[in-house]
């Protein structure tokens, strides 16, 4: 790392004291110490330098693509259905596993292995909606709520059970490292990956803008007693867009598979960034959930640069409940799927 | 949910707790002595509790398997008592109370961590219950004059000060330190003792910067950290932080001197979710199977511990799991110095006790925590943690360099 342009732009060894706290290299007072060290982030402010604020921003991004692909069947599934699917997360972590699984039995590339956990998960969520979550589908939003959420204690305690809770990585053979592009750090593996899912959060708003089922999704979402008028078989929709929902979700933790520890005890957080980016973004769009999932890269990365990495996700909720206050229907909300 | 979990939890202690007393005849309530053990068995702390498990299970087979303990001329056999506290601390707590003031155990082992054990020490206190405390170390847990409390990890210092004055005695040119530290009790007070010793070697402590409990992402706090281009990383937290914060480093092309993480690198699972990322980093623990004593405890030497564990589990033993065991062995030795299951007496000779262990010398300090060991220094060295520190137990020298 020494040497490179990022690191030149502010300065080498010489120049450290000029960007790093006041008090850093003096003792603590006695009794100062707790103090001190927490409002040291506070002083954190590096020299004005572009590059590094490009750096943050690449992070955010990075990262945003991650989040919008995580959020987008959430998104689908509780515009379409009006469920908010306490599962999502756990089928996230559900596609890491099986990323992970056909990565060491198969030898299996996780980008390739989006087709396999996206498959699996399709049929199971086809299946949880057709069988269990259809039943109840009229009821009113909080008891198709308490239905996901007893659903994922048991998907969930289950994966405790069969895979227990410690962290598993996938570790790639030959990773593609990183590489300093215009003084940039850009993590290969990390970009591929936000590539693959913003391509198929794209993939999945071409279905729905284009395809004969993608419209049947979007007409049950408008009117479902019309478009069961119309001739649309309305429960195999509701499976369909579910069986959707959990496909993006299980490619999406193929993807993830590369960046973060897989353990069942990540799906709640999968389930928190899931829930933030759609209403960030506003529900009802697949735009909404890509800027959503970029939006809230960014401000938690900004948030962690500017008030400390403590605070980084305190900032992206401050602002979601200033927006909830402001423009409830999120940065790009309106109503339906179009 | 609770009740869910509890039965998963208890339906195996029952079931043991049967083969025990069928095992041992005609065995009543009265000649076994019972020992409260609140854990996270699941939640985000699962993988640590379920170690704290294995130690204390390990050693309770053993001295059921050897007849039991005896005392005041009745031989007891011993039960743990488990509850999982579903890594939620506050239900540590209540935990703790249930079991002694409704299942009346004898004896408590502390919940898991720093926190949790501080938290619950009070209860115990309260009802004057003998309590051991198997993986605290944060001297904050014992400077609250209680004298039920009892501690088998010594003060976070005792690992930061060797790690340093290694460090600084290598003649590598290690000048500067950045410290990256999880917000939570343990995390941040040896991050805190890191600092202390740093700055006493006369090291430069270029960043210290704490992240939020699930934190997923590290990209900003290591953007900033690589500016600094420290000498010397040290980045606490448990293994899934440290795996991600590890990962992020590789990514970013921060590659210091040195690099430290606490606590995860001396688990087995962290080396294998880190592979070849988690080459080169050096550590510190309260103890490491290479540790060699002579004990005068049910296990003997260190190296009969090492194989009961590899005989039950078909694994090494990590610090988690020998120091749950080692909590085991001090009760019994005390039980039976004391020679009598009176928690007055048995506390008495805790306070007084001065033995050997296959864990180490046991002695408690005023406060109840252990003062007699020294922590090892390791260093991850093609996928095994291995000794740098105290010479005795040496294993290998440690490396400068070679973080990818």
């Amino acid at each position: 790392m020494k040497g490179s342009p990022l690191a030149q732009g502010v300065g080498h060894r010489a120049g450290r004291a000029s960007l790093t706290r006041p008090l850093c290299g003096h003792p603590l007072p006695e009794g100062e110490g707790s103090d001190a060290a927490s409002n040291r982030s506070f002083l954190v402010l590096p020299g004005p330098t572009p590059m590094l604020y490009a750096q943050i921003l690449l992070n955010g991004l990075l990262l945003g693509g991650l989040y919008a692909c995580i959020a987008v069947g959430f998104s689908l599934v509780w515009g379409v259905l009006n469920v908010i699917n306490i599962l999502h997360g756990s089928f996230v972590v559900l596609g890491s596993y099986i990323a992970y699984f056909a990565h060491v039995h198969w030898g299996l590339h996780p980008f390739l292995s989006i087709f396999l956990s996206g498959g699996v998960l399709f049929v199971v969520g086809y299946a949880v909606q057709r069988g269990v979550i259809n039943r109840v589908i009229a009821a009113p939003v909080l008891t198709t709520l308490v239905l996901t959420f007893g659903l994922d204690l048991i998907v969930n305690n289950g994966m405790l059970l069969a895979f227990t809770a410690d962290y598993r990585t996938v570790r790639l053979e030959h990773p593609l490292g990183s590489q300093i592009i215009g003084g940039l750090v850009v993590p290969l593996d990390r970009l591929a990956a936000m590539g693959l899912a913003v391509a198929l959060t794209v993939l999945l708003f071409f279905t729905l803008a284009r395809s004969k089922i993608g419209r049947a999704i979007v007409a049950v979402r408008m009117d479902a007693q019309a478009a069961a008028l119309m001739g649309v078989d309305v429960p195999r929709i509701y499976a369909v867009t579910f069986g959707i929902g959990a496909l993006m979700a299980g490619a999406a933790g193929s993807l993830l598979s590369l960046v973060f520890p897989i353990s069942p005890l990540n799906g709640t957080e999968f389930l928190g960034i899931a829930f933030v980016v759609c209403v960030l973004g506003g529900l009802g769009s697949i735009s909404g959930a890509i800027v959503g999932g970029f939006a809230l890269g960014a401000i938690q990365s900004f948030g962690a640069l500017w008030i400390g990495p403590e605070h980084g996700l305190t900032i992206a909720f401050a602002l979601l409940l200033l927006l909830l206050v402001v423009k409830p229907t999120g940065i790009m909300g309106r109503k339906g799927y179009e | 949910m609770t009740n869910a979990r509890t039965a998963w939890v208890s339906v195996p202690v029952a079931v043991m707790a049967l083969g025990l007393v069928s095992a041992a005849g005609p065995a009543s309530a009265e000649d076994t002595i019972r020992v409260g053990a609140p854990l996270p068995l699941t939640g985000p702390l699962s993988p640590e509790g379920l170690k704290q498990q294995r130690g204390y299970d390990l050693w309770k087979d053993t001295v059921n398997a050897a007849g039991g303990i005896t005392a005041g001329g009745v031989t007891y056999q011993v039960e743990i008592v488990y509850v999982d506290y579903e890594s939620n601390t506050p239900r540590a707590v209540q935990t703790a109370e249930r079991l002694i003031a409704e299942d009346g155990v004898n004896f408590l082992f502390s919940p898991f961590g720093s926190g949790a054990a501080k938290a619950a020490s009070s209860v115990s206190e309260r009802y004057g219950i003998p309590t051991i405390a198997a993986t605290a170390s944060s001297e904050a847990v014992y400077d609250q004059g209680y004298q039920f409390l009892f501690g088998t990890f010594t003060p976070n210092s005792t690992l930061t000060d060797p790690l340093t004055r290694i460090v600084t005695d290598s003649g590598e040119g290690v000048a500067s330190v950045a410290i990256y530290a999880r917000n939570d009790l343990f995390p941040l007070a040896i991050a805190r003792e890191m600092e202390k010793s740093a700055e006493a070697r006369g090291l430069e402590v270029v960043s210290f910067d704490e992240y939020a409990i699930g934190t997923l992402d590290h990209g900003s706090a290591l953007t900033l950290l690589r500016l600094s281009q420290p000498d010397w990383v040290f980045a606490t937290g448990y293994i899934n932080d440290l795996i991600l914060i590890r990962r992020q480093m590789s990514d970013l092309g921060i590659q210091p001197k040195v690099l430290t993480m606490i606590a995860g690198p001396a688990y087995r699972e962290f080396i294998e979710a880190g592979g070849d990322l988690a080459e080169n980093i050096a550590s510190a623990a309260w103890w490491h199977p290479a540790v060699s004593y002579d004990g005068q405890d049910i296990f003997g030497t260190t190296a009969n511990y090492v194989a009961a564990f590899q005989d039950k589990y078909d694994a090494l033993p990590d610090y988690a799991e020998a120091s749950a065991s080692a909590a085991g062995v001090i009760l019994q030795l005390a039980i039976e110095a004391a020679d009598s299951i009176d928690p007055q007496a048995v506390r008495d000779a805790l306070a007084a006790m001065q033995a050997t262990t296959f864990y180490g010398e046991v002695e408690f300090g005023e406060t109840g925590q252990i003062v007699s060991l020294e922590p090892p220094v390791f260093q991850i060295q093609d996928g095994e943690a291995k000794t740098v520190y105290p010479p005795a137990i040496q294993q290998t020298d440690m490396r400068y360099g070679g973080i990818k």
